[in-house]
């Protein structure tokens, strides 16, 4: 492990039931300092891997060390050192916000006289001041979802663990909640460790973006590290029929007329449209309709963009993101989210 | 081990302020007993001349019968809260502290031990406004404390071990009640041993609720018969440790 590394993983694999692969032999590092994002649609492995990393699980095989311990051999030094937020808020309905954070002060055998200054701190800098002793089952999402934070954060933990920190928000609450992620990494100085399946927020969020998929890591590295592999820009092509086997035949057809062609990168299909890498998408949208032209291939559309997170996700591992969202729930998935709630 | 009695500590005191602050809670511990202490006295008032039946009147005889059911319901579906915890997702972040897993439990457990405690203390008190006396006063309410604090710590317990393995509403609810209903039936709680037929006055003896009841009854009407409440206390000190050792054990193997 170096130095700065305050989690590295060693083949990290987590085995469920039924011989799903939820994580498969991953490894990385997190440096000190650093907010860092797994990147990935659900049921990629990004619930399974924090369980491992924060010790509510027991990795099947390899380990971790998180802040300078093993998950495996040291679990009770980890859970001290370590803050957890579940996608799940984990906020006491029935107590006020002091009660629920002054009770996990105690939980980190914090004296009386620090829980009441750090508990006056953090209200603040998640912006509760003024709520304190109101009922949680009177706040909004985003209050609970800030005094789930704060909870994580009593006991000044080396590493804080957000899993799908703004899922379910409202988009404005989401902006407003990146501000306080934003804040508290700089202002406590805690690494933070975070998964989303939101592009937008681990652009705004993470300095490094891991991108995962069916239980493996495809890519790490910032996201314009990961903007920049696609080597240019993407050029869309959408086609001038609705049916989807009329879409497929486009796709089909246009992307052989491309492939090959010395002015294009790489082509991949995405919900019966064409993404194709090129270097300079001003000199290649003209070399574009002049081939698919000359081959009678009608196009609806081009559009051309720097490359996005989501174009990035494409790239490595076939498919977009968002499509993700939309496509009926595959069996695998179904069965890793029976997993998943068996062992909640 | 001074973790663990804090830890205890602070969940008891999470557990209770919960419960004093729900209105129907409050209301229901107070109205309930008060419901079936009326409704069964007068369901089988005429009872009362019967011979067999110990005390002056079926209430008389029912009463013991009233604080022992209400402990045990109350302790039974102590599991919920802890269900309720699982699901909001509570408890995971619990148990991502380094908070003593096996307080978790003892704090439940406590918590819902000192509820049984006030709810029959409750039933005591409508109990003595309807006319019922206790035979050995002050120093046997003590003792009758004491036993069913100890059927409430067994079923606490077991209710809370349970909801581990069951995880699910349903089966918890249709499980716990499929459980203390016959338990309870299963008893000398309506009926005087004598008067119940032989199976049933056999079954009994292998029936924590029936130990605690004839304890119970015996302080109230007849005073301190010794050799019972022995029987009584060694039987409930052994389901409590059994259980106890049930719920933390699901909650140190199941518990995520």
């Amino acid at each position: 492990m170096a130095d700065t590394s305050v989690i590295a993983t060693y083949k990290l694999t987590k085995v469920f039931s039924g011989d799903i692969r939820a994580v498969d032999g991953i490894d990385f590092e997190v440096n000190a300092g650093e907010i860092f994002a797994f990147l990935g649609p659900n049921g990629a492995g990004k619930t399974t891997t924090i369980k491992m990393l924060n010790t509510l699980l027991l990795p099947t095989s390899g380990t971790a060390t998180v802040a300078g311990f093993d998950i495996v051999k040291n679990p009770a030094e980890v859970r001290r050192r370590v803050g957890y937020a579940a996608q799940d808020v984990g906020v006491d309905e029935h107590a006020t916000g002091r009660e629920n954070l002054t009770l996990y002060g105690h939980f980190y055998r914090l004296d009386s006289k620090t829980v009441k200054q750090r508990v006056k701190e953090l209200f603040e800098l998640v912006g509760l001041t003024g709520d304190e002793n109101r009922m949680v089952s009177t706040y909004s999402g985003g209050m609970r979802k800030r005094l789930d934070l704060a909870m994580g954060l009593i006991h000044q933990p080396q590493v804080i663990f957000l899993d799908e920190p703004t899922t379910g928000l409202d988009p404005q609450t989401r902006v407003h909640l990146w501000d306080y992620i934003n804040k508290l990494a700089k202002t406590m100085g805690v690494t933070i460790f975070l998964t989303t399946h939101y592009m937008e927020e681990a652009d705004h969020l993470a300095d490094r973006i891991a991108i995962i998929d069916l239980g493996k890591i495809m890519t790490i590295g910032t996201s314009d590290e990961l903007k920049k592999s696609i080597g240019g820009d993407v050029v869309t092509l959408t086609p001038p029929v609705e049916k989807d086997e009329e879409r497929q035949e486009f796709v089909r057809r246009a992307e052989e007329a491309l492939s090959g062609r010395p002015f294009v990168a790489q082509t991949k299909p995405a919900d019966g449209e064409l993404a194709v890498y090129v270097k300079d998408g001003g000199a290649a949208i003209p070399a574009i309709m002049q081939t698919l032209g000359s081959q009678g291939i009608e196009v609806k559309t081009i559009s051309m963009s720097r490359p996005s997170l989501d174009d990035v996700f494409l790239k490595y591992t076939g498919r977009t993101i968002r499509a993700q969202q939309g496509t009926p729930t595959t069996f695998v998935q179904l069965k890793r989210q029976q997993n998943r709630r068996r062992t909640r | 081990m001074t973790s663990v009695l804090f830890d205890t500590w602070y969940i008891v005191l999470r557990d209770l302020r919960a419960r004093i602050r729900m209105p129907v809670f409050i209301f229901i511990s107070l109205f309930q007993p008060i419901l079936w202490l009326v409704l069964f006295t007068q369901i089988f008032k005429s009872l009362g001349n019967m011979s067999g039946l110990e005390g002056s009147s079926y209430l008389q005889f029912f009463a013991p019968g009233v604080i022992v059911m209400t402990v045990l319901f109350s302790s039974a579906f102590s599991g919920f809260a802890t269900l309720m915890d699982m699901d909001a997702g509570v408890l995971a972040k619990m148990m991502a502290t380094p908070v003593t897993r096996v307080s978790i439990i003892t704090g439940r457990v406590i918590a819902t031990v000192l509820t049984g405690i006030v709810q029959a203390l409750i039933v005591f008190v409508v109990a003595a406004i309807m006319g019922v006396h206790v035979e050995t006063g002050a120093p046997g309410v003590l003792l009758v404390l004491l036993l069913v604090a100890l059927l409430g710590m067994g079923f606490a317990a077991f209710s809370n071990g349970m909801v581990l393995l069951l995880r699910r509403q349903e089966t918890f609810m249709a499980v716990i009640n499929l459980i203390t209903m016959p338990l309870m039936f299963m008893s000398s709680m309506m009926m005087p041993p004598q008067l119940l037929p032989n199976w049933l006055d056999t079954v009994r003896q292998f029936n924590p609720v029936d130990y605690t009841i004839v304890g119970v009854r015996n302080l109230m009407l007849t005073g301190y018969v010794w050799s019972d409440l022995w029987k009584s206390l060694a039987v409930l000190c052994a389901f409590a440790a059994a259980m106890v050792a049930f719920g933390t054990m699901m909650f140190r193997t199941r518990a995520e």
